[in-house]
């Protein structure tokens, strides 16, 4: 006769669960309000998601301190972690995503926002990519990752044009092959060590000294198969440029950001033991991995005649850039990775803001696609302000000092110096000089060439709300004036970054 | 208020430059020649306040930024500053002010104002990071006047310029993470403050490495042969004051740099690569004056023998003793007033035929007599004429070099003497024999808006040429210590053998011989 299971409620310190219940409520009670009462505005749910994000918000805040006092804190069966990196990946999140939101209120009636739907889903998504980072539990991890990522195809989908079905299908093809690989890696390192709790698994390699480092080889190269598409690391990039293309613009801007730091914060846990094991042959391949990516990215973002497919490639090539923390696996790699994300999530989400009001319900006859190069040409004549603003972005993303990016590229640069990686940080260089010619290539056609004809300023800013320009704003004054904010965070980061023992 | 001259000196013209946004369009020139002048003003006192027998930094300014990655907001000014400075602020007046009726002006002023706040950031910065957030800074508003200003390959000339530097001052960025890491290990802090710098002694190998990474960002912007060929571009497409001010300052930004960050980190680097950046300098110098005299565009020519001149003042700063630096600084600021000149008087030309081609002229002291006058007086200058501000530095900088190599020194001297051919066979292209061409028989002489611009650069030429002292003595102090302290970190026999040290000077001894006398 089994014996009776006793557990007390305090050990499973249900409170550890409460940052991503509370956007699971939000999006309940939207579907909720829509049962009840249907055909409402959709500025009622941007602003429940919004007010629901804040709480989110408030509650890491108070995780966040739990942190810094008692250290990391386990609940649920201890398949939950609440420690430094879970909190800053759900800080970068949860900001993305307030951020994000407001987008919804153009102008013009776009499809999707008007569905109560999206916004039930897009704080699903949240709660997904929440789980995923706030725990080492592999099981957890893929609940969390395939949650957050039918969610994400969904709303891709419901961006209803023609390429937006293509776009939502090849990203959930490809999505679900990714799911398969990680569910065989993970099955092998289960065989392997009787775990699938990342840090046991690593506890039972190290123990038996990776006896059996054939399988682990197999095991490693599948989980790396899984997390290149989710970083979009080439060659499994294939999706990425087609899927930024067909969803909205602010959509791919989120995509650059929020499920990448979910990967990436997954990938540090799992690669930082690994990469510190001394397996030369994991090395060597993440070497290329980052190498490839970074370089290849950039060459194919040269050649775009469209800034949104410009955009996604140089988002490829970020990544690849950032991957290079997770290669060094210091403690200040680790920290500078976040570092670059949060810089990053401000730029980029502003410059993909940018070409979302930019956005044309139908195109006129000289343009080719969306947002081709030719659309900005003479900007800085008919709409000055808004072209001052992409410009910026522009050179935050290229990495030109003061403005954002520079910052987290020359901490990222100076962690690969410190711990030997003195070719890495060369080609990392380099590749910023290469990557400063095709945005380099937008300011040439937004500051020195005449206007096409027939355009007039208005088209820049044809679905600017007040929200719309405050988000923008927000994401302007942050890459101008990052460099007050740089040491705080720096600090703060590093803190949390260390005491969680990366 | 002279705690904060130098913070006041670099954000003044920026914040200029945002009101400048607000200025009706027909009254920007007034506003852009005033600031331009009060920001002169300020420099000018700047030399005024500042001790001339000082070595070191002075005015220092101290703010943390990143401090607990050890960026620190750091400014300071010495002997090799200072002159730069006020260097950068006149031209920039000169350039406002000499501005014809372009479109656009109110922007170009706004435009010029912010590069000013990058140029003066750059030389007065004395922390890596801040340099290189002006270094890089000011690409933008020059990509912007080449590219928006310029003649019909604009772009191509203004692309080529941006990536060419923004490469070069990548890896530069490289070397400069190191040099805060290496300052770590040995201190446990992090810095990027260069005096913290400057008190590290690096072994040879490791120097010889950063060396070649700093030399690539600065070679680049200098531009040092084979790493010149978008200067000629960016002078040919830019406008007038475009090239007046990259020729004037930008390009300043390089050799400064050698001398601030490349000789007191790195002596034995320096020492070891003495000879091969000598005969790079020298291959600048003779290579360029020949492209120059093959070309047909005058004012290729004069980028050309800008590029050469450039040459010399390498020559001088890798001569590692004082009257070479010295004299290296001096030319710096005697080029910038002499090939900014030049531009300005080929602009003055371009301004009234719409061409620079040298064909398209001739006999042209005839009509213009004046205008022929200012511009012999600068290219004797340019040529090296004694009295002439220019002869003094090149006369030091190849003396100084002397002392390294006779046999570089000589080649160097020769090559200024083809210097000289294709300047005066320029001049006698364009200003003597008949005027052939119809259109040039009644061009205006020099008009008082370009007076204006060329009367102080002329008097300046001649003024230094003849009694150099109130600028030379601040910088020969300044290189004083920069020397000793190069002597007394060199670890290899080349580095102690190479550069001088100063503590015990000829002097002495002569002293000495005169005590042995009287006893």
């Amino acid at each position: 006769m089994l014996a009776p299971i006793n557990i007390s409620m305090e050990s499973l310190n249900v409170m550890t669960l409460a940052p991503m219940l509370i956007p699971v409520v939000g999006a309940l009670l939207i579907l909720v309000i829509d049962v009840i009462k249907g055909g409402l505005h959709k500025s009622l749910y941007v602003v429940l998601s919004l007010l629901f994000l804040a709480m989110d918000f408030f509650s890491l805040l108070d995780a966040s301190e739990i942190f810094t006092q008692n250290g990391t804190v386990l609940g649920m069966f201890d398949v939950m972690l609440i420690d430094g990196l879970a909190l800053l990946a759900q800080f970068i999140i949860v900001i993305a995503s307030m951020l994000f939101i407001p987008l919804a209120l153009t102008n013009k009636r776009f499809h999707e926002f008007s569905y109560p739907e999206f916004f039930a889903l897009f704080l699903f998504m949240i709660a997904g990519f929440q789980f995923m980072v706030a725990t080492d539990n592999l099981i957890l991890i893929f609940v969390g990752l395939e949650t957050a990522s039918l969610a994400l195809y969904t709303l891709i989908a419901m961006h209803n044009r023609d390429k937006s079905f293509e776009a939502a299908v090849k990203y959930f093809t490809m999505g679900a092959l990714a799911a398969g690989f990680f569910s065989f890696g993970a099955m092998v390192f289960y065989a392997l060590t009787g775990s699938v709790e990342i840090n046991k698994i690593a506890l039972v390699l190290a123990a038996n000294g990776y006896a059996d480092i054939g399988y682990v080889l197999v095991g490693v190269s599948f989980m790396l198969a899984a997390f290149a598409f989710k970083l979009s690391l080439i060659p499994f990039h294939t999706w990425a440029p087609d899927v930024y293309e067909g969803s909205s613009a602010p959509m791919a801007g989120y995509m650059s950001i929020v499920p990448k730091i979910a990967a990436f914060v997954v990938a540090m846990r799992f690669f930082e033991f690994l990469v510190h094991s001394g397996i030369v042959w994991l090395d060597i391949v993440l070497y290329a991995f980052v190498i490839i990516t970074m370089t290849v990215a950039n060459m194919w973002a040269l050649v775009q005649t469209d800034v949104k497919r410009m955009l996604a490639y140089s988002s490829i090539s970020h990544a690849g850039f950032v991957m290079a923390a997770i290669l060094i696996g210091t403690t200040q790699a680790n920290s500078a990775l976040f570092l670059y994300w949060v810089l990053f999530t401000f730029t980029n989400l502003g410059s993909f803001s940018m070409l979302w009001i930019s956005r044309q319900k139908s195109l006129p006859d000289h343009q080719m696609s969306d947002h081709s190069y030719d659309k900005f040409a003479g900007m800085i004549k008919t709409a000055p302000v808004p072209a001052m603003i992409m410009g910026l972005f522009m050179l935050s993303l290229a990495g030109i000092p003061p403005f954002a990016l520079f910052w987290g590229k020359i901490y990222l640069i100076s962690s690969a110096v410190t711990s030997g990686y003195t070719i890495l940080a060369l080609i990392m260089a380099l590749n910023s000089a290469i990557a400063g010619y095709y945005y380099l290539k937008l300011i040439v056609y937004m500051f020195m060439k005449e206007p096409v004809v027939g355009a007039s300023g208005q088209i820049y800013v044809a679905n600017a709300t007040l929200a719309l320009k405050t988000i923008i704003g927000i994401a302007a004054v942050g890459t101008i004036f990052a460099f007050v904010a740089i040491n705080p965070l720096l600090e703060f980061i590093t803190a949390f970054v260390y005491n969680s023992g990366y | 208020m002279l705690d904060h001259i130098l913070s006041l000196l670099i954000f003044f013209p920026a914040l200029a430059a945002v009101f400048g946004f607000m200025i009706q369009k027909e009254s920007m020139r007034a506003y852009g020649i005033s600031v331009a002048a009060i920001e002169f003003a300020l420099s000018l006192w700047l030399w005024y306040v500042f001790d001339g027998n000082v070595s070191g930094m002075q005015f220092m300014e101290s703010l943390p930024l990143v401090p607990s990655f050890g960026i620190n907001y750091i400014l300071g000014v010495d002997g090799i500053s200072l002159f730069i400075v006020i260097l950068a602020a006149f031209f920039t007046m000169i350039g406002i002010a000499s501005l014809t009726d372009t479109p656009n002006v109110k922007y170009m002023i706004i435009t010029l104002l912010f590069l000013q706040m990058t140029m003066v950031g750059v030389f007065v910065a004395l922390d890596a990071i801040v340099f290189y957030i002006f270094w890089e800074l000011s690409l933008v508003p020059m990509l912007y006047i080449i590219g928006a200003w310029g003649g019909p390959l604009r772009i191509y000339a203004s692309v080529k310029f941006f990536l060419y530097t923004f490469t070069g001052s990548l890896v530069m960025l490289v070397g400069m993470l190191f040099m805060a890491y290496f300052y770590y290990q040995a201190t446990g802090v992090w810095s990027f403050a260069i005096l913290d710098w400057y008190r590290l002694i690096l072994p040879e190998s490791f120097q010889l490495w950063l060396f070649a990474a700093f030399f690539i960002g600065f070679a680049i912007k200098v531009p040092m042969f084979p790493f010149h060929t978008w200067l000629p571009y960016a002078h040919g497409q830019a406008p007038t004051i475009g090239s007046v001010i990259l020729a004037a300052i930008l390009l300043k930004m390089g050799t400064y740099a050698f001398i601030r960050f490349s000789l007191p980190m790195f002596p034995d680097a320096s020492a070891f690569f003495m000879v091969p950046i000598a005969i790079i300098a020298i291959i600048m110098i003779v290579y360029t004056a020949m492209v120059a005299y093959a070309q047909k565009d005058i004012k290729q020519v004069v980028a050309y023998s800008s590029i050469s001149h450039m040459g010399v003042i390498i020559l001088g700063t890798f001569a590692l003793n004082v009257e070479g630096i010295s004299g290296s600084i001096f030319l710096m600021i005697a080029h910038g007033v002499v090939s900014g000149a030049l531009f300005l008087l080929v602009g003055v030309i371009y301004d009234r035929r719409h061409t620079k081609m040298m064909s398209e002229f001739g006999g042209l002291a005839q009509v213009m007599p004046r205008y022929a006058t200012i511009f012999g007086l600068m290219l004797m200058a340019s040529v090296g004429m004694p009295l002439t501000i220019n002869f003094v530095g090149e006369f030091l900088s190849l003396l100084g070099f002397y002392q390294q190599s006779h046999i570089l020194t000589l080649l160097a001297g020769t090559a200024i003497i083809v210097g000289a051919i294709y300047m005066l066979a320029a001049y006698k292209k364009m200003f003597f024999g008949e005027v052939t061409k119809e259109e040039n028989k009644n061009l205006k002489d020099v008009n008082k808006r370009e007076w204006v611009a060329l009367l102080p650069l002329g008097v300046i030429t001649i003024w230094l040429g003849i009694y150099p002292k109130p600028v030379l003595e601040p910088i020969n102090n300044s290189v004083k210590s920069i020397v000793q302290l190069m002597h007394n970190k060199a670890t290899t026999e080349l580095g102690k053998e190479r550069i001088p040290n100063l503590v015990k000077p000829k002097v002495v001894i002569i002293e000495k011989t005169i005590i042995e006398e009287v006893h």
